[in-house]
């Protein structure tokens, strides 16, 4: 399941206080408002960074989330990682060592249930054909609309 | 036989640099632990047995004391110096002494913290009939200990003017097999503090033993809805506060603050630190608005309030700001009604608060985020999952 759209790598400045906060939001609107955005910001300039900064990056997320894309944080300095682990959001995002891994991610994504082949098991019930997309579909490439057909 | 004791605080190897034997702009052997500084705990074990004489020289000046701590502290010879005049006057220092009558000074630079016996040392001293002998480690490492007899000016000068690397003949050597922390960083710091709570080097925490293993000092707030798991230490006047969690072994020292849903976690915080709601501070010392993470070993400087801070160190001010924000309080909450779009606060209950993101993040980033966006912070829990996770 590959996708055609690109992926916009941002490098975080080095300071994240509100004022940089700011302006780095103003920086990233339009692509923020872009449909189904993928973004990955590279963390590896950061040396200091506050609650705004980790607010903004939350905002972030959840702009980027509400339009079906994803964000994805790589290359963390020491000193985000620190950050981010204080306050407890490091969970809620995803980290790659470097920016190339977490691009490379948004054409290697693939949900665990597309991964396995397409073995429909359906309830034996009688009224019910038989899925005809069992033995013949690929679940690689396939959307969950075309398996639930 | 008369003995006495100098003590420098400072004067590290300049290839170490500025930071060297210090965190938070103050020299480690000035730091609390298990309420009391190192410094008290060494001047106590050398009084104990029999030194009476004790001069101190330090680069730096004492920082605050809790107040039973500060009448020791005025008891004490106290010098504090410039940079680089430490062993000069430490020098002037070992004249008076010897002058005073003393048969042997001992002389510490802090540097580690040694377990050793005063007696043990001066026999070898006298027994090896040399003019200092200093104390090593098995491997035969220098720890900044010597006894020198009070005769032997030029050796004394000798080794002062070599800022204690040097000796001017050959200095006898007592091999030391105690405990002994070389206290060079803060991870020797937090250390000495977990071994003093795991009673691997008998050093008393100013407090009482509530439950095995907790250590509370009297004057310490604890939230009934607080949660502290042995061993820890709460030192005078600090202040945990609900749903906050201290544990593995974590040290709270005096006048800290640990708001609300803060997990504290193998973790040392220093005096008058105060650590914002909703947070994880865990394999680290915090204190002066800087952080040190020991798993990873890297220092960072924390400047927003909201994360860490530091309170005032005078009572009065401190009297004063929570008079301020008493009277504000009230106003506060009128206008965050009126005017604030987000109510969210930390949870006061376990486990909800340690599971919560810090309700510091709560503040808007100040951005002008959408209108959608702008409930995002309750909403965030569509954490997602992906397939390959």
């Amino acid at each position: 399941m590959e996708t055609n759209r690109p992926v916009v790598v941002k490098r975080i400045p080095e300071r994240l206080n509100l004022k940089q906060a700011r302006a780095f939001c103003r920086e990233m609107d339009p692509i923020l408002n872009s449909d189904r955005p993928q973004i990955v910001f590279d963390c590896s300039q950061v040396k200091q960074v506050d609650a705004a900064g980790v607010e903004m990056l939350l905002q972030c997320l959840s702009h980027v989330i509400r339009r079906d894309g994803d964000l994805k944080l790589a290359a963390l300095s020491p000193q985000m990682a620190i950050i981010l682990e204080m306050t407890r959001t490091e969970r809620l995002f995803e980290i790659y060592e470097s920016s190339s891994d977490a691009v490379l991610s948004f054409s290697r994504f693939l949900p665990a249930h597309l991964k396995q082949p397409a073995v429909f098991t359906m309830p034996a019930i009688p009224q019910l054909a038989p899925p005809r997309a069992a033995a013949s579909n690929s679940a690689e490439g396939a959307a969950p609309a075309d398996l639930a057909a | 036989m008369d003995v006495r004791a100098i003590i420098l605080i400072g004067g590290a190897k300049p290839e170490f640099g500025p930071e060297a034997e210090s965190f938070a702009g103050t020299p480690l052997a000035l730091h609390d632990v298990l309420g009391r500084p190192v410094l008290h705990r060494i001047v106590d074990r050398l009084q104990a047995q029999g030194i009476g004489a004790i001069s101190v020289i330090s680069e730096m000046p004492m920082p605050p004391l809790e107040g039973a701590i500060r009448n020791a502290q005025q008891a004490l010879n106290w010098t504090t110096v410039a940079a680089g005049q430490l062993f000069r006057v430490a020098e002037n220092a070992f004249s008076d002494h010897a002058q005073a009558g003393a048969e042997g000074v001992l002389v510490l630079r802090l540097g580690g913290y040694a377990e050793f016996e005063v007696e043990e040392f001066l026999q070898r001293h006298l027994d090896g009939r040399a003019h200092v002998t200093r104390a090593v480690d098995g491997n035969g490492a220098g720890l900044g200990l010597f006894m020198i007899a009070s005769s032997r000016r030029n050796d004394a000068a000798y080794l002062f003017r070599h800022h204690l690397q040097q000796c001017r003949a050959a200095s006898g050597e007592w091999v030391f097999r105690g405990y002994f922390n070389p206290l060079a960083s803060a991870r020797d710091l937090r250390a000495l503090a977990v071994d003093a709570l795991m009673q691997r080097v008998p050093l008393a925490s100013i407090g009482e033993e509530r439950r095995p293993g907790i250590w509370i000092a009297p004057s310490a707030r604890v939230d009934r809805r607080a949660r502290i798991l042995a061993p820890a230490f709460i030192g005078a006047h600090a202040n945990v506060r609900a749903a906050a969690v201290i544990t593995r072994g974590s040290v709270i020292e005096h006048h800290a603050e640990i708001d609300t849903g803060t997990v504290i976690e193998n973790a040392t915080v220093l005096p008058y630190t105060c650590i914002g709601p909703g947070l994880d501070v865990a394999h680290a010392v915090a204190g002066g608005r800087r952080l040190l993470h020991l798993a990873r070993n890297v220092e960072v400087e924390i400047s927003d309030p909201r994360l860490m801070d530091t309170v005032s160190e005078h009572a009065s001010l401190r009297a004063l700001s929570s008079a301020a924000s008493l009277a504000a309080y009230l106003p506060l909450q009128f206008f965050r009604g009126l005017f604030a779009t987000s109510h969210r606060d930390q949870p006061k209950e376990f486990p909800a608060a340690a599971h919560a993101p810090s309700s510091a993040l709560s503040a808007p980033a100040g951005f002008e985020a959408s209108r959608e966006a702008s409930s995002f912070p309750a909403s965030l829990a569509v954490a997602r999952r992906y397939g390959d996770q």
